[in-house]
């Protein structure tokens, strides 16, 4: 009884405290001076009624199909270097190849710390490090997205490598197995579906990073909203985020139905 | 059974494979990008200029080594800060009033026992505004935003929360699909109303799920900050891009410096809570 109400005690305090800092936050606004421009409530009316006018003559399909190509295309390459990267770094991270405890901490701590590194930058000022020192090439928004995604893979990696039961591993060694081949025969495959399902739900954030590649001067989806919306075509606006919606929808069903198919 | 499940499984596998050759041939092949070329020697030249730079070598004034910059990019940092509180405090609102009805069984009636017509109305409304909040990235809701809000944390906090409510929506819905129906249907047998089945039955068993979620989006939210900075909307975003238009490379090391250190400080602090929840 005491533990409980301690619990609650600790929730509520926890409560308090997260209602304040949110609290504090709205603070930061400078709410007397008006937050919405002179004409935002006329333009916000606007962009909504868009939404259900989105622009459809023939020209406008083509280039959305061109741009969604572009993305996925991106989002692709991308994350199949993200894949390489993260199942290199993950399990070199996991320290399962280690065969005495210290190199295993020293592995460990040294490849997570640079798998944390990767992941820490966000793709897109990747992109920008890499377009202001490379110049702009389909390979700044490629790597930029390889980066962080193999990075935030490898952790992922690395830590599901990390929770694999140890009682096969060590039938595998008492049976007179490597180091490899407990990791081929051992961890991989018990940890094989699991990874799969992260890495199509990283995909589908890939497919939404690699639309906003546009922004450093890279070709997609988001480059064209971007010029629809300096041009003030909300209806235009409206027909590539639709796009971008289907290709979403259509990668997120695509892995449910994997995992749905996994599971049996 | 069995022969389908592996027929998916390879169909799923050689669409990926033609997926991934198409796109390596439509970027080498139709585009021309050349790997090569990259690391020409004058685009290296213009790296090891730009690495220079944001090291401040032979540069006057180094922005990292000067004590009113760092108060400057401190102030940043601050309201980087509060523009993720208050992200995370508006989608945690939002999705706080919509995930009840967005949970499938709320909507089927096997959670409170009782059916009504428009649940299902409701259920698919919500979850096409999830599907459309989330699919949308947080930079392109920013642009949008920006027409809308004068230039400030605020137009940056909202173009956050519009994109995080829907992964909030869908990830807590789920954790309410996954309760343990049986308290709640007996609170509802005996008698409770919707808003006592809420608060004695349903919020006391997903809370501690939800808050993890929260805690995980807020350590993403964090990371983002910088980018909806870029299309002014406040913060260390919005200084990044005026630095690199002026070229002021040392102000940018600073402020990616004070970036990595909020990322930093969100990660730690989400991974200590998860376990002061547990």
């Amino acid at each position: 009884m005491s533990m409980f109400s301690f619990d609650l005690h600790k929730r509520k305090i926890l409560t308090v405290f997260l209602l304040l800092l949110f609290v504090w936050s709205l603070l930061g606004v400078k709410w007397q001076d008006g937050v919405i421009h002179a004409s935002g409530v006329g333009t916000a009316s606007e962009i909504f009624m868009a939404m259900f006018t989105p622009e459809l003559s023939a020209n406008i399909l083509a280039l959305a199909f061109e741009s969604s190509w572009i993305t996925l295309a991106y989002a692709t390459a991308g994350m199949s270097l993200a894949l390489v990267l993260g199942l290199v770094f993950g399990i070199l991270a996991s320290g399962v190849l280690a065969t005495r405890k210290s190199s295993r901490t020293f592995l460990k701590g040294s490849f997570r710390g640079l798998l944390g590194f990767m992941r820490a930058i966000h793709e897109l000022v990747w992109a920008w490090l890499f377009v202001a020192s490379f110049g702009l090439s389909p390979y700044a928004a490629i790597f930029a997205l390889a980066i962080p995604y193999g990075g935030i893979l490898g952790r992922i990696f690395a830590d599901m490598i990390n929770d694999v039961p140890k009682e096969p591993i060590q039938a595998l060694q008492a049976a007179g197995a490597s180091k490899l081949q407990c990791l081929f025969y051992g961890y991989l495959p018990s940890v094989k579906n699991s990874m799969i399902s992260y890495t199509m739900y990283r995909y589908e954030c890939a497919i939404r990073s690699s639309a906003i590649m546009s922004f450093v001067g890279l070709g997609g989806l988001g480059y064209q909203i971007q010029l629809s919306l300096d041009d003030l075509n909300y209806d235009e606006v409206w027909t590539f985020m639709y796009f971008l919606t289907i290709i979403v929808v259509l990668i997120d069903g695509w892995s449910s139905l994997l995992r749905k198919r996994m599971a049996k | 059974m069995k022969k389908r499940k592996f027929n998916f499984m390879w169909f799923s596998f050689y669409a990926f494979l033609l997926l991934i050759g198409a796109s390596w041939y439509f970027v080498i092949g139709v585009e021309k990008a050349s790997l090569t070329e990259l690391f020409s020697n004058e685009n290296m030249e213009y790296a090891s200029k730009f690495f220079k730079g944001l090291l401040g070598v032979g540069e006057e004034e180094i922005a990292f080594l000067n004590q009113e910059s760092w108060s400057d990019a401190f102030t940043l940092s601050i309201e980087t800060l509060q523009m993720s509180i208050m992200a995370i405090g508006f989608s945690t609102i939002v999705m706080f009033l919509t995930v009840i009805p967005a949970a499938r069984n709320v909507a089927d009636g096997s959670m409170t026992l009782s059916k009504k017509w428009y649940r299902w109305f409701v259920f698919g409304l919500i979850r096409i505004s999830y599907i459309f909040s989330r699919a949308i990235p947080e930079l392109v809701w920013a642009m949008i935003v920006i027409f809308i809000f004068k230039p400030g944390i605020l137009p940056g906090a909202i173009a956050l929360a519009l994109h995080n409510f829907g992964i909030l929506g869908k990830l807590c819905a789920e954790v309410i699909e996954d309760t343990d129906s049986r308290p709640i249907r007996n609170l509802a047998s005996s008698g409770a109303n919707p808003a006592q089945i809420l608060m004695y039955g349903v919020f006391p068993t997903v809370l501690p799920k939800f808050l993890t979620y929260i805690l995980y989006r807020w350590e993403v939210i964090m990371r983002t900050t910088i980018v909806v900075g870029f299309v002014g909307a406040g913060g260390l975003g919005q200084q990044f891009k005026l630095s690199m238009s002026f070229f002021h490379y040392t102000e940018i090391t600073l402020l990616l410096i004070c970036y990595l250190i909020l990322v930093f400080i969100a990660d730690y602090i989400s991974e200590k809570s998860r376990y002061f929840v547990k």
